[in-house]
């Protein structure tokens, strides 16, 4: 873990991305024209008010989910939305998950969890390497234990090390450690920050939690689908503040609207 | 409570649909048996005709009872299990096990009222079609009319309210007396090993259908077609028995192809061995109807077609007795089909919707739709192999001694074709209902399904 990389080039970049949902005569537009572009080796929060489009933004980008209108490109290369499966496989080679609530299948052991995405990819499963992941993330004495034998901040980290396996460029996190204590969620983030710095991967983390948002590098805004700000080098107390009075606005906007 | 289960029938209609179908069905064919005592008892019908509709009903009476007890015992399990969460609510709430076992009863009788009020009219055309089957066969004299009458509505109502009593305070003993923690963990834990009770009820079974494979083979030699008596319910007790034993058959005898499906059958495979070790009492529910199906089929359908040819190899025609026993035995086969099918696609098709969070957790992994029904696909084969085997072995306990006690020898002349034919419509209904229901559970997005 001694030697830094340095990542080069682009990782993600939405351009123009609309998502609207629900039916032709009471459409409701999630994402209303978003584009960004994040640099490879970064580490980014994307914060905002319930309803702000959090959620969609992540699902778009990862391609859990098809945008309406607008391109998503991944380490440069387009994600064309054809069928699920073409999709699937896009992502199993770029990108990687972790969720708020594990989703470790529990049927299988630590390590096979983590072999899984390799197993699913076809790709030849070398236990060695997932070993070696899940002792980096203090996991080395559970491989053979199943998700229901370890505490969630555990379980959490045998879903990073299930992220990491791909060797994917883009990880992304979905509140994280929304169902974390404090100290295991301190952990997490703390392995997602050394993700960035000694593999250089790219993060992307949704939350709401200020005190997480102040692991990344720069955390982006949004409110009512539009990205409405940008913070570089946050702290807790700096994101907390720009959270309220985005709270604030968008509920003094849409009292005018009659929403 | 009362108030509370008729809310919660309204709401999940689409979980009680099979213990419904499972008693409106139960009750349609004893009310058309049970018609048979009242026609019996009409005026100027000989006594031998007597004889005849009478022991129809009875056995067939008897059948349903255990037939509905069973079926309407497993589709109730499974729609209580499915809100095991719910119940734990009601628990933490503050809802008594007395409480909660009252809502359940009540859900239950509510079902069986209506199913017994909608069985009247299908019973009475049921029981003038087998009148109508009785005279054309001649078993029974062509100036006999068909009476639907008080034993058909006592018997019908009577059979199906107990059946679905019973089952109900069975289903809701073995939920309600967990602990409130226990039955919240019940919900996702799987046990690890298989309850002394359900090893020891196993064991007993195949003991009894052992003994009696004795007795057929023993005293019964000889005696013509009534070794039936014996060996017709031996393949039931057999199958019943390994069953029972389920969680165990499927762990070890599922486990054989273990090596080749980790090797060569890619995620899928190995996510499948990984589903069968650590899912055996899951995968069990549905084993069980497969069993019951192929056995108690297998075994009848070949023990009456062994009795056929020995009447014609000995230059007889069959006698009015004979006919109506093999009358019996057809609708005794009929109705195990059908009910072990309701059985199978509610177990099946429960159990994998219950799985969507789990295909959308492997979606989320990296599988594409179409390896989650690849892995569905070979789990339905191991499961269909492993209820196929036992339900032909089952199947042996009643075709071997009887075919020694009515011709001496050993095994059947009869060709495999009935026995690949009930293969078939295993195999069929079992990969049908898994991959109908996982090809519906794939359409929810994967990071919705996860979340389930």
């Amino acid at each position: 873990m001694t030697q830094r990389i340095k990542p080069q080039g682009e990782a993600l970049r939405l351009v123009s991305v609309r998502k609207v949902y629900g039916t032709e005569d009471n459409p409701v537009t999630a994402l209303a024209n978003v584009s960004l572009s994040l640099s490879a080796g970064t580490f980014t929060a994307v914060m905002g008010p319930s309803g702000s489009g959090k959620s969609t933004l992540l699902q778009c980008a990862a391609g859990l989910d098809r945008p309406t209108e607008g391109r998503v490109y991944v380490d440069g290369t387009e994600m064309t939305g054809g069928s699920e499966a073409e999709l699937t496989k896009f992502r199993r080679k770029r990108i990687g998950f972790v969720f708020q609530q594990f989703n470790l299948l529990p049927t299988l052991t630590v390590l096979q969890n983590v072999l899984l995405p390799l197993k699913l990819a076809g790709r030849r499963a070398n236990p060695d390497a997932a070993v070696d992941i899940l002792r980096r993330v203090g996991l080395g004495d559970r491989l053979g234990h199943r998700p229901a034998e370890l505490s969630g901040g555990q379980q959490q980290r045998v879903a990073i090390a299930r992220a990491l396996v791909t060797s994917p460029k883009l990880i992304f996190g979905d509140e994280p450690t929304g169902a974390l204590d404090t100290r295991s969620a301190r952990e997490v983030l703390t392995l997602l920050q050394e993700t960035v710095r000694f593999y250089g991967r790219t993060v992307v983390l949704v939350t709401h939690d200020p005190v997480a948002a102040s692991y990344a590098d720069s955390v982006l805004f949004l409110a009512d689908g539009h990205l409405v700000g940008h913070l570089a080098d946050p702290t807790a107390e700096a994101v907390a503040e720009r959270l309220t009075r985005l709270g604030d606005e968008v509920a003094a906007r849409r009292a005018m609207s009659g929403v | 409570m009362l108030s509370l289960a008729l809310r919660s029938l309204r709401h999940r209609a689409t979980a009680f649909v099979a213990s419904f179908l499972a008693m409106l069905l139960g009750a349609v064919m004893i009310m058309s048996f049970a018609s048979m005592l009242d026609t019996a008892g009409g005026t100027g019908v000989s006594d031998a005709n007597v004889e005849t509709l009478v022991t129809m009903a009875s056995v067939v009476g008897g059948w349903s009872l255990i037939l509905v007890l069973f079926a309407v015992t497993s589709t109730l399990s499974l729609a209580v299990r499915q809100r095991a969460t719910e119940m734990a609510l009601l628990k933490s709430i503050g809802a008594t096990p007395a409480q909660l076992r009252r809502m359940i009863l009540g859900e239950t009788a509510v079902l069986a009222v209506a199913a017994v009020a909608l069985a009247v009219l299908p019973g009475m055309l049921g029981g003038r079609a087998l009148l109508a089957l009785l005279i054309d066969t001649e078993q029974v004299a062509p100036d006999v009319t068909h009476v639907f009458g008080p034993a058909a509505l006592s018997m019908g109502c009577g059979i199906t309210f107990v059946a679905a009593v019973g089952s109900a305070v069975l289903t809701a003993r073995r939920t309600t007396g967990l602990r409130v923690t226990e039955s919240l963990m019940d919900a996702t834990a799987e046990p690890r090993r298989m309850s002394r009770k359900r090893l020891v009820g196993g064991i007993v079974f195949l003991l009894l259908a052992a003994d009696l494979a004795v007795v057929t083979a023993t005293v019964m030699h000889g005696e013509g077609s009534d070794a039936m008596q014996t060996a017709g319910q031996t393949s039931i007790w057999a199958s019943i028995g390994f069953a029972l034993l389920g969680p165990v058959l499927v762990r070890r005898v599922a486990g054989l192809p273990a090596a080749p499906l980790e090797r060569f059958g890619g995620a899928a495979g190995h996510l499948t061995v990984q589903n069968v070790r650590q899912r055996a009492h899951q995968m069990a529910g549905a084993l069980m109807p497969i069993i019951l199906f192929t056995g108690i089929a297998t075994g009848t359908l070949y023990m009456q077609d062994v009795d056929s040819a020995a009447i014609a190899a000995e230059g007889l025609l069959k006698n009015d007795e004979q006919k109506s026993i093999e009358t019996l035995n057809f609708v005794v086969i009929g109705m195990v089909v059908l009910f072990a099918a309701i059985m199978l696609i509610n177990t099946l098709v429960a159990t994998t919707t219950y799985r969507r969070g789990e295909f959308g957790r492997q979606r989320l992994t990296g599988a594409t739709p179409g390896q989650v029904l690849a892995m569905v696909t070979l789990e339905s084969a191991v499961l269909t192999v492993t209820g196929v085997l036992f339900g032909a072995v089952a199947s042996l306990f009643t075709i071997l001694p009887f075919t020694f006690a009515r011709t001496d020898t050993v095994l059947p002349d009869s060709g495999p074709g009935t026995f690949l034919a009930i293969v078939a419509v295993a195999a069929v209904l079992t990969m049908a209902a898994s991959l109908a229901t996982a090809v519906r559970a794939l359409r929810i997005p994967a990071i919705e399904a996860a979340a389930v």
